[in-house]
C-alpha cells in the first residue's frame, strides 16, 4: 500500500532547490543600492504621484506583500503548502479590531497582538498535519480555510456591538481600526505599513540566513537526514508556520486600518487559492517573489479595472501560471524575468557586437 | 432544543447531498490511488458542466444538456491528465495536487467571465417534480438518485477494481507505477481510464448538484471541501469508509440545520454547520497520526 498518509513527502513542490548560504554572506554593494533606492522611490517618490483609489490599492499591495511572504517562507524554504494563509489574515484583522474596540492599546500593540493571536492560530491548525505528509498539511490548511470563511461570515469583524463577537446590525458591513496618531492620512498611513513591511521582510531574511533558515533547508531536503542530523524538526516547523501566521497576522491588523476598512466580502474563500497560485507565480525561493505576488494579487486586477479588461481574465492566467511553474519555470517571476532580461541584454549586446565586426 | 420530528426533512436533504460528497469522494479516492493525484479541480469541473448544460437546456432536448454536462466532465479529466499527467507523474502528492489547482483557477476564472454571478440560474432536474411522501417528509427523485447513485458508483468501482483487466492494472498501479510499467502493463493507458471515470463521477454529481444546491459557481466549485473530507476519512484509500464518511457529513451538516434556538454567542449553531467536513477530517486525522512513526520509508 503506497497510499499511506505517513510517507513524508520527497520531492518538493518546486525542485532545484538553492540552498540557504552559510556562514559569512558575500556583500553586493548594487543589489543594495537598488534595494535602498526603490525603497525611497516606495516611501517618497510614490504617494505625490497617487490619487486616493491608488493609494488605497498601492498601500492593500505592500499589506499583501506580508501575506505573500509567510506563504513564499513556507512553500520555498521548508516545503509545506499551506491554503489558509488569506483567511489568516482577515483572523488577525479579527483580533486586532476585537483588542481595538474592547481596549485602549496603542496601535503597534494591537496590531502586534494580531500576529501573536493568529500565529497560535495558525499553529494550531498546522499541528494535527504536523506528523503526516506534505499533501495532509495542504488539505487541512484548504479545509480550515473554509471553515474560516464560514466562521467569519457567521460571526462578521467586529463593528462596536456587545457579546464576544462584538458585532451589531447597527454598526455597518465594513468595521475600521483607528489609525495610529502619527500616521492619520492615508499617505502617512501608506507608508506606515511600508516600514512594517520592510521590518517583515528584515526578519524573514534574518531566517533564511540564520539557524532557522538552515534547519528548513535541511528538512526540506530530507525530513529523515535532518532527524538523523540533529534538526528539532517538530519545532522548526512549527516555527515556521508560526511565522508565516504571524506575518498574515499583522497583516491583517494592518488591513483593519486601511482606508476603507474590512467586510468578510474581502475574503472570499477562492482567494486563499488565488494566494497560492500568485505566490507560486511571483518565486518562493527571493524575498522579491513576495512583491510580485502582491502585485499581481492586488496591483493588477486594479489596473485591468481601469483599463476595462476582465479581471475573470487574471484568474484564468493565475491557473495557467501555477501549471507553468510547477513544470518548467520553479524560481517563478522574481528568478525569471531577471534571467530573460539579462539573456535578451545579451543577446542585444552580440547582435551589436557583430555590427561592430562587420564595420 | 430540536425534537425528532424537527429533523426528518433536514435528514432527507442530508442524505442527498452526503450522497454525492460521497460519490465525489469515492471519484477523488480512484484516480488518487491510480494516478497519484488528488484532483482539487473536482468542484471546478463538475460546476462548469452544469452550467454549459444550463446554457444549452433552452436550444436542446434536455437529457442531451445533461449528458453533455457528464460528458464535458470526462472530457476536460481526460484531457487534463492526458496532458498534465505524465511530467507530474514522477513528482511528489503534494505537487500533483497544486498542479490541479491551476486547472481549479483556470476553469473558476472561464465560469465567472461566461457566466457572471449576477444573473440567477436555476437548474431543475425533472426527477424534482415528482416526489414521494414519506412519513410526513417529501422526498423528491433527485434526492432519491444522490442517495442511490453513491451506492451504485461505489459497489461498480470496488467490483471494477477487483474483477476486471483494467481494475487490477489500476490497482497495481497503486502499488508501484514503475514495477507495473515493467510488468508490462500500458500505464498511460490505465491511468486515462482512470481519469476518464472520475471525470464522468464528476460529471454526474455535477448535474446532480446544480439541482440539490444550485448554480453558485464559487460555492459549488469550493463543495470539493467537504468530498475531500471525506475521502480523507477514507484515508485516500478505502471506498466504503469513504461513501460512509460522505453520508455522515452530509447528514450532520444537514441536520444542524435544525439548531437554530442553541447559540454560540450571539448567532444560531446553524450558521456554523459547514464546519462539520473540517472537523471530522480533523478528527480522523489525529486517530490517525496517533500511533503512526513519523518517517516511513
Amino acid at each position: 500500500m503506497t497510499t499511506d498518509i505517513n510517507v513524508v513527502a520527497a520531492d518538493e513542490v518546486v525542485p532545484a532547490a538553492p540552498v540557504a548560504p552559510v556562514g559569512r554572506v558575500r556583500r553586493r554593494p548594487l543589489k543594495a543600492a537598488i534595494v535602498a533606492g526603490l525603497l525611497a522611490f516606495l516611501l517618497f517618490g510614490l504617494p505625490p504621484l497617487l490619487d486616493s483609489f491608488w493609494m488605497l490599492v498601492v498601500t492593500g499591495a505592500v499589506i499583501y506583500s506580508m501575506v505573500a511572504l509567510g506563504l513564499g517562507l513556507l512553500i520555498g524554504r521548508v516545503g509545506m503548502v499551506s491554503l489558509c494563509q488569506f483567511v489568516l489574515a482577515a483572523v488577525g484583522a479579527w483580533v486586532a479590531l476585537r483588542l481595538s474596540y474592547a481596549t485602549s492599546l496603542p496601535f503597534p500593540v494591537l496590531v502586534l497582538s494580531a500576529g501573536v493571536v493568529t500565529a497560535a492560530i495558525g499553529t494550531l491548525i498546522g499541528l494535527p498535519a504536523l506528523r503526516l505528509s506534505g499533501l495532509y498539511l495542504a488539505l487541512i490548511t484548504l479545509m480550515a480555510a473554509g471553515a474560516i470563511t464560514i466562521v467569519l461570515r457567521a460571526v462578521l469583524f467586529p463593528n462596536g456591538g456587545g457579546g464576544f463577537f462584538g458585532n451589531s446590525a447597527a454598526g455597518g458591513a465594513s468595521s475600521r481600526m483607528p489609525r495610529p496618531s502619527l500616521a492619520l492620512g492615508d499617505t502617512a498611513y501608506f507608508r506606515y505599513c511600508v516600514v512594517v513591511a520592510i521590518v517583515m521582510f528584515v526578519l524573514a531574511a534574518w531566517h533564511v540566513r540564520r539557524k532557522p533558515g538552515r534547519a528548513w533547508a535541511a528538512i526540506r531536503h530530507s525530513q529523515a537526514t535532518a532527524i538523523s542530523a540533529g534538526v528539532n524538526t517538530v519545532l522548526y516547523k512549527l516555527w515556521a508556520f508560526a511565522l508565516a501566521s504571524f506575518m498574515a497576522g499583522i497583516a491583517g491588523g494592518l488591513l483593519a486600518a486601511s482606508a476603507g476598512g474590512v467586510s468578510v466580502q474581502q475574503f472570499p474563500v477562492e482567494t486563499s487559492v488565488t494566494l497560492l497560485a500568485v505566490v507560486l507565480m511571483g518565486g518562493v525561493y527571493s524575498l522579491w517573489g513576495a512583491v510580485v505576488a502582491a502585485f499581481l494579487l492586488r496591483v493588477l486586477p486594479a489596473l485591468l479595472d481601469d483599463w476595462g479588461v476582465s479581471t475573470e481574465l487574471l484568474t484564468i492566467l493565475f491557473g495557467i501560471g501555477v501549471l507553468q511553474v510547477l513544470m518548467t519555470a520553479p524560481g517563478g517571476l522574481a528568478d525569471q524575468v531577471p534571467k530573460d532580461l539579462a539573456r535578451l541584454a545579451r543577446r542585444i549586446g552580440r547582435v551589436f557586437s557583430r555590427r561592430e565586426t562587420a564595420r | 432544543m430540536p425534537g425528532l420530528d424537527d429533523f426528518k426533512p433536514f435528514l432527507v436533504l442530508g442524505l442527498a447531498l452526503g450522497g454525492v460528497f460521497a460519490m465525489n469522494g469515492v471519484g477523488l479516492v480512484v484516480l488518487y490511488r491510480a494516478t497519484g493525484v488528488l484532483n482539487l479541480a473536482y468542484g471546478a469541473i463538475a460546476t462548469t458542466g452544469a452550467l454549459i448544460s444550463w446554457s444549452l437546456l433552452g436550444g436542446v432536448n434536455q437529457w442531451i444538456a445533461y449528458a453533455v454536462c457528464v460528458a464535458f466532465a470526462g472530457v476536460v479529466t481526460l484531457v487534463y491528465g492526458l496532458i498534465f499527467g505524465p511530467p507530474f507523474a514522477a513528482r511528489d502528492p503534494l505537487v500533483k495536487a497544486t498542479a490541479t489547482i491551476g486547472l481549479l483557477l483556470i476553469l473558476l476564472g472561464t465560469m465567472l467571465w461566461v457566466w457572471p454571478p449576477s444573473t440567477t440560474r436555476t437548474y431543475i432536474l425533472p426527477t424534482r417534480l415528482h416526489y414521494y411522501e414519506i412519513a410526513d417528509v417529501r422526498v423528491n427523485w433527485t434526492q432519491i438518485l444522490g442517495m442511490i447513485f453513491p451506492i451504485v458508483v461505489t459497489a461498480g468501482t470496488a467490483v471494477f477494481l477487483r474483477a476486471t483487466k483494467v481494475g487490477t492494472a489500476m490497482r497495481a498501479l497503486a502499488n508501484d507505477r514503475e514495477i507495473t510499467a515493467m510488468l508490462g502493463v500500458p500505464v498511460r493507458r490505465v491511468e486515462a481510464a482512470a481519469w476518464l471515470g472520475s471525470g464522468i463521477v464528476c460529471g454526474i454529481s455535477g448535474v446532480l448538484l446544480g439541482d440539490l444546491v444550485g448554480l453558485d459557481i464559487v460555492g459549488v466549485t469550493f463543495l470539493v471541501i467537504p468530498a475531500l473530507a471525506a475521502a480523507l476519512i477514507g484515508r485516500l484509500n478505502s471506498l466504503w469508509v469513504t461513501l460512509a464518511a460522505g453520508f455522515v457529513i452530509g447528514i450532520v451538516q444537514s441536520c444542524l440545520t435544525a439548531f437554530n434556538d442553541v447559540h454560540i454567542g450571539t448567532r444560531p449553531l446553524a450558521d456554523f454547520r459547514t464546519i462539520t467536513p473540517f472537523v471530522l477530517a480533523i478528527v480522523a486525522l489525529l486517530f490517525f497520526a496517533r500511533r503512526r512513526p513519523l518517517v516511513r520509508t
